[in-house]
């Protein structure tokens, strides 16, 4: 599992990275965890508002910042479905 | 008069006191409230949606316009939102449009600056705000026309049928919120504050109540997270900048200011479009700035050049558009920003 935290660096962007963080190690998920900074490749990703959690290429949480108990419902969910 | 350190100091806590006791519950209170609530519960990606790639340029910079008055209300957030626009598809003229809308004239900072500076400003603010939008609009479509027409490779495609931006009850809960914002600030001018305090706790048990009627636990949780980060990166910045003017106002001359930006002349509108321009304001805190230069003699022409150029552009802006859109870009931007402030204001100062 791949996951991407995008956000230009924001106070919102560095909580939500916290709680990804978080949800992964609670989950004991064994997930590669990046964080992009670079406007250019928000489009690309298709988000548009930020912080947002990108999930194997799909946009899970976009505009806000997750709790960790969502994070861990919906990262569980994910790993499910994909196998 | 001597000036020494604890005057200012003084200057600085009398300023963020009488501030503290006039604004907080009644005004920033609701306002946080507001900003968390839009944040929620308006579907803004279904506002871009709108937008559209191929939209007349009339109805797509008009749509730009409204929506940037719900979209963001912290400068944080306005460059990836508009940034996003451009590379995936929509014009640059409504990119620019949501790029100067959104801190130049958020809905947070024109309540806030209303309950200030008063009805007329406000106006003010919003007609100019938008008026400068059109121009910018055109002409970054003008001078950047080779890009436009060049097809954007990577057009976002809109995830499955529009979605509804509000549903009804959530706009009733806007609303509310909105009216508690406004309430105690314009149905109450004058009398003690108390009776302020009387008409916003009406006002706020009323959306408490709404809310707890039409809203699941989880819901209102989230509102009122979304509500506590506003409040966390705003607020600070909000009192450090009243403590920061309370200072400056009892170190500058006065003379200096009815000097450089007294009256509506054209010199003391551009000096004021070009401190604006620069530096560094904060979403609301450019609301007492202004109100204190005012009280020491600026024009009214320079303090509306001040409110729309100081949240809407400062130095570290400029960088970081020239990054995301192009240093071409990013000149021509600022270049008319600059021009078009200095013009409205200077329209306002003399002729309004």
């Amino acid at each position: 599992m791949k996951i991407l935290i995008v956000g230009p660096g924001c106070p919102r962007c560095a909580a939500t990275e916290r709680n990804v963080l978080d949800a992964c190690y609670a989950l004991k998920l064994p997930a590669e965890v990046e964080h992009v900074y670079d406007p250019k490749e928000f489009a690309r990703l298709g988000v548009r508002f930020t912080p947002a959690v990108v999930v194997d290429g799909k946009v899970l949480v976009a505009g806000r910042v997750p709790s960790v108990e969502e994070l861990k419902k919906l990262l569980a969910q994910w790993g499910e479905q994909s196998g | 008069m001597r000036v020494t350190v604890s005057g200012v100091l003084l200057g600085g806590v009398l300023a963020l006191r009488e501030y503290i006791a006039a604004h907080v519950l009644t005004c920033l209170v609701p306002a946080f409230l507001l900003a968390g609530g839009i944040v929620t519960l308006v579907n803004r990606e279904g506002i871009l949606d709108h937008l559209g790639v191929r939209a007349s340029k009339v109805r797509s910079f008009s749509l730009a316009t409204i929506a940037s008055f719900f979209l963001a209300a912290c400068s944080c957030t306005v460059i990836p939102v508009s940034s996003g626009l451009y590379y995936g598809g929509a014009g640059i003229g409504a990119a620019f449009i949501v790029l100067w809308v959104a801190p130049a004239s958020n809905l947070l900072a024109l309540i806030y600056t209303g309950s200030i500076l008063g009805g007329t400003m406000v106006l003010a603010r919003v007609v100019t705000a938008v008026l400068m939008a059109f121009c910018v609009g055109w002409v970054m479509t003008l001078a950047f026309r080779q890009e436009e027409s060049r097809a954007m490779s990577a057009v976002l495609a809109s995830n499955g049928p529009t979605s509804r931006i509000l549903a009804p009850v959530d706009l009733g809960l806007l609303g509310l919120v909105a009216v508690s914002l406004l309430a105690p600030n314009y149905l109450v001018r004058s009398g003690p504050y108390s009776s302020k305090v009387l008409v916003w706790a009406i006002a706020t048990a009323a959306v408490a109540g709404y809310a707890g009627f039409t809203k699941t636990r989880e819901e209102i949780r989230r509102w009122l997270e979304e509500t506590w980060w506003f409040v966390r990166m705003i607020f600070p910045l909000l009192l450090l900048g009243v403590f920061l003017v309370g200072m400056v106002g009892t170190l500058l001359p006065q003379a200096w200011i009815q000097q450089y930006l007294g009256g509506s002349g054209l010199t003391a509108t551009f000096l004021a479009t070009l401190l604006g321009a620069v530096s560094y304001f904060a979403t609301m805190t450019e609301a007492p700035f202004v109100h204190t230069l005012m009280k020491l003699g600026m024009g009214k022409g320079p303090a509306l050049a001040l409110l729309l150029t100081g949240p809407g552009l400062s130095l570290p802006n400029w960088l970081a558009i020239g990054r995301v859109f192009g240093v071409k870009k990013a000149i021509v931007y600022v270049l008319t920003i600059v021009f078009l402030g200095t013009l409205a204001g200077w329209v306002f100062g003399n002729f309004l």
